[in-house]
């Protein structure tokens, strides 16, 4: 359904108005999404700030030019060398900015790149002062902030780890800021020896694709067997998806995303809603396939047609869920076991299954838990418990299949507007959209566009995470 | 890129070879060229070809043409040059168009079906006509007026219905012709500028550059140089046009530097820098190597290879020729170095000197055609050594013949064994070629 809010905010003369008349509304920018599919340069054009002081600069200088991006290296010649190479092979010729010099006065950024991979003291924070307090102002509406470092767990003192763990307090924080502006911040903690696996991230994140994201980390590491021939566009050329739910609202739109990047997909939703699966099913070129996955031998059917329609599975996508929401007292054992059944079980019994038989090495796997999992919400202990299960489940799974190359992550929707939400009683919806960082739900598109990237080769480098996708929610950690 | 597909030596084949070539004069827009278009002023480069090169017209077996601006008509442009010059109806004729290296592709489509066995003796050029681009009425027009033109008997009522189709009564105007992409709306000037900024190319260089291929381009009239291949055009007022027009041998830096910026208020390209709108037309006889010696043509050329590609319209519009010409180099088996001529088709000397720079950069050449080094640098005194399309002009379909002609004629005459060919076109797209000296 359509935000009054952000409509209205798209009319400059409607915004200058409610500014003047001083009136208490939020007006949340329209965040910018890609029409299509992967382009070979989705920041054609754009202007990226890169502070070069850290050890990752070799990726990022590679990464931008070729997704098309002019880089404005802030730091000494010598740090911005390694960006001069790929600006001229892409015709992004970059400018160089003495880190003591100030901002020049017409500039605009598209987004604000700081590497603090080589930062170990947490005196060495002041960096981070020093480099975003004179440009966070020239940071465009719809920008990007991305602080990369090297996380905790690799840190040799507890200083050092302290210092690492500091940048994601800086950037959640600067997330909430930039929000109104339609902006966007993350931290991505790479972890040594997996800088190679950084470009597709940071392609991702830099992206119109990723702007319903915000205020999260994100680790890189090289855990998973990969052979990082990456693919930019269309880079699920000849793989088979199958994504559960897919019959409509967020299913729907991850099905379609798959398949726009050349996955075969094929569509699972419960037995009943045969039609408007196969109309999804049917625009994209997949396959359908109606199926109970609570039942006791759903993965036997599941496999038995894997087998005889299709072949093993490259990706596999949980987005099957339901609510059955009462406070315990009043919540029957039903509405427990079915919400349970669903939204975990299945999860776990399919995954395992597959496992056995049905999934090709280096399969992505992804499940989708909720805000609400990770923060509990009144009256969905059932839902809670299983979506906070699931990322119990992916964290543990990762470990162990990412010898086969395989990764298992878990997206954690806030507020998307949907079918259901839009059900939701008007101050509930309102307050629930307004209550975030960008001050707008989501769009089931958003959700889609994560999915895909988790599901593309190139994402070898993250597993067994959690990753929210909710504009930055104030709710939950 | 970077395949290197070491198949193991093919079997002596047969070639295609380059007897010769002739063109017209190349000469502006709207002036002596208005009323002739494409057609007749190919039908006089064709005939002049024929009178040089006296071919058996039993021999003929095919005519390839090359070009932008079709008449709507008659789009096959190949097949009316055939009939009007009442040449056999037994020679087959198409039309190709490649945007600018229409011309190249007309040429190494006609090599291509020698080589394969298809044809022994072909003809293959290009020509346009800017003078003569057609006025498009609006599909808008089409679509009401098409059940009035099409339907039965014809009621006042139908009109009425006409008018409401044709409501809201916009976009009803004829578009005035431009050299836009039709994927990104880009001029093709605005597109030659950018790459100018992205590639650090300074109004200076570019004044330079033109200025040079004009004083070369002069030179060479002067010289006579260009009598083996340029030939008499009588216009149908009775003008007699036996040179180029468009060649300033006055020109200089200072009047070159007056000129105003005409892509972009505080841009570097100029009338000047660019290539101007032009009408012309060329061709090229080509045979397989048996039969020119058979007939008692001495062949001057063959082709080793030839390349085209396709890049983002949206990125670097005009740098094609920095993929083409590598990966024909690739496949000719030849070094830049090797090459004693370069000519390259000069859309904007911005462009030219873009993609020289792309040639002469390691991080390109290892960024994006997967070498370890860069592919060369080009000295200037092998580089358009009788000037290009900035001095000469461009009739889009005819340039590709005009340069080969020039290509093939400075091999015959010199000791250069290879020449190199690159081509920019609309679209995104490259193209090269290595011609090889014969004899």
């Amino acid at each position: 359904m359509s935000d009054l809010l952000v409509d209205l905010g798209q009319n400059p003369y409607i915004k200058q108005a409610i500014k003047q008349l001083g009136l208490p509304l939020p007006m949340p920018e329209k965040l910018r999404r890609p029409r299509g599919a992967w382009e070979e340069r989705p920041l054609d054009g754009r202007t990226v700030v890169v502070f070069a002081c850290g050890q990752l600069t070799l990726p990022l200088a590679a990464t931008l030019a070729q997704a098309g991006a002019f880089a404005k290296v802030v730091g000494t010649s010598l740090q911005a060398a390694p960006f001069v190479a790929p600006g001229e092979a892409f015709g992004r010729r970059i400018v160089q900015i003495e880190a003591d010099a100030e901002p020049p006065a017409d500039l605009r950024a598209d987004a604000l790149v700081f590497d603090a991979s080589s930062l170990s003291m947490p005196r060495e924070l002041r960096g981070l002062y020093d480099a975003f307090h004179p440009y966070i102002g020239a940071l465009n509406r719809g920008g990007r902030v991305l602080v990369i470092g090297r996380p905790a767990s690799a840190s040799r003192t507890a200083a050092e780890a302290a210092t690492s763990a500091a940048l994601d307090g800086f950037v959640r924080s600067l997330a909430k800021e930039v929000g109104r502006k339609g902006a966007t911040a993350h931290t991505v903690f790479v972890e040594p020896g997996a800088g190679e696996r950084l470009p597709p991230l940071v392609r991702f994140l830099l992206s119109d694709r990723s702007s319903f994201l915000t205020g999260q980390p994100w680790t890189v590491d090289a855990r998973v067997e990969s052979t990082l021939d990456v693919k930019f566009v269309r880079p699920l050329e000849g793989k088979t998806a199958l994504v559960t739910g897919a019959a409509r609202g967020i299913g729907a739109s991850i099905a379609q995303a798959l398949a726009a990047e050349g996955a075969k997909v094929v569509c699972l939703d419960r037995p009943g809603d045969e039609a408007p699966l196969a109309q999804v099913a049917q625009a994209i070129g997949g396959a359908a396939i109606a199926l109970d996955i609570t039942e006791r031998d759903a993965s036997v059917k599941l496999i038995d047609y894997l087998d005889t329609k299709c072949g093993p599975l490259d990706i596999l996508i949980h987005n099957a869920g339901i609510t059955r929401d009462k406070t315990l007292g009043r919540m029957s054992a039903s509405y427990w076991d079915q919400a349970l059944a669903v939204n975990l079980d299945a999860v776990v019994d399919l995954t395992e299954a597959l496992l056995a038989h049905g999934l090709s090495n280096n399969a992505r796997i992804v499940c989708l838990s909720s805000v609400s999992g990770l923060a509990g919400n009144v009256g969905q202990s059932n839902y809670s418990a299983s979506k906070a299960g699931v990322v119990g489940y992916v964290k543990a799974l990762s470990q162990t299949i990412a010898q086969r190359g395989m990764t298992i992550n878990a997206i954690a929707p806030g507020f998307i507007e949907t079918r259901l939400t839009a059900a939701m009683p008007a101050v509930t919806r309102e307050v629930a959209r307004r209550l975030s960082a960008l001050g707008q739900g989501g769009l089931p598109k958003d959700i889609a566009e994560l999915v895909t990237f988790l599901s593309s080769p190139g994402a070898s480098g993250l597993t067994g995470q959690c990753q929210r996708a909710c504009g930055g929610m104030f709710i939950g950690a | 890129m970077a395949r290197s597909t070491k198949s193991p030596a093919p079997p002596a084949r047969r070639r295609a070879v380059i007897v010769g070539g002739v063109r017209t004069p190349f000469v502006k827009a709207f002036s002596e060229f208005t009323k002739m278009d494409a057609i007749a002023l190919s039908v006089v480069a064709v005939r002049e070809l024929l009178s040089r090169f006296p071919v058996p017209r039993a021999e003929l077996d095919a005519l390839v043409w090359g070009g932008v601006i079709l008449p709507g008509t008659s789009p096959n442009v190949g097949r009316e040059i055939v009939l009007d010059l009442q040449l056999p109806h037994s020679i087959e004729a198409m039309t190709v168009t490649r945007a600018c290296a229409s011309g190249l592709s007309a040429i190494t489509t006609a090599a291509a079906a020698i080589e394969r066995g298809d044809a022994d003796v072909v003809i293959a050029g290009g020509a346009d006509s800017t003078s003569n681009a057609e006025i498009k009425l609006p599909q808008k027009w089409v679509h009401a007026l098409a059940p009035l033109a099409l339907g039965g008997k014809v009621k006042p009522a139908d009109y009425l219905g006409v008018l409401a189709q044709l409501a809201p009564f916009h976009d009803l105007l004829p578009t005035r012709p431009r050299i836009a992409e039709r994927s990104t709306g880009e001029v093709m000037g605005e597109a030659a500028e950018k790459m100018a900024r992205r590639n650090e190319i300074s109004r200076l260089e570019q004044d330079a550059f033109a200025l040079r291929s004009h004083q070369r381009a002069a030179a060479a009239i002067a010289s006579g140089r260009f009598d083996e291949e340029v030939c008499l055009v009588e216009t149908p007022e009775g003008q007699r046009v036996h040179a180029d027009t468009l060649v300033r041998a006055d020109s200089s830096l200072e009047k070159l530097a007056r000129l105003r910026p005409v892509f972009a208020k505080d841009g570097t390209l100029t009338a000047g820098n660019s290539s101007p709108l032009t009408d012309g037309a060329s061709a090229v006889l080509l045979m397989s190597e048996e039969k020119a010696r058979a007939l008692g043509f001495v062949p001057r050329a063959a082709f080793r290879s030839w390349a085209y590609c396709g890049v983002d319209p949206a990125d670097q519009l005009l740098m094609g020729p920095a993929i083409a010409m590598p990966k024909a180099l690739e496949r000719a088996g030849l070094p830049l170095s090797e090459m004693g001529i370069v000519d390259m088709h000069e859309a904007f000397a911005a462009q030219v000197l873009s993609v020289l720079k792309m040639l002469g950069s390691t991080a390109f050449a290892q960024a994006r055609l997967g070498l370890n080094h860069a592919v060369g640098e080009v000295d200037t005194d092998r580089l358009n050594v009788h000037g290009g399309s900035l001095a000469l002009g461009h009739p889009f379909g005819g340039t590709g013949a005009r340069m080969v002609t020039t290509v093939v004629n400075e091999l015959y005459h010199s000791d250069r064994q290879f020449g190199l060919l690159g081509i920019c076109a609309a679209g995104g797209l490259g193209a090269a070629a290595v011609l090889e000296r014969i004899g």
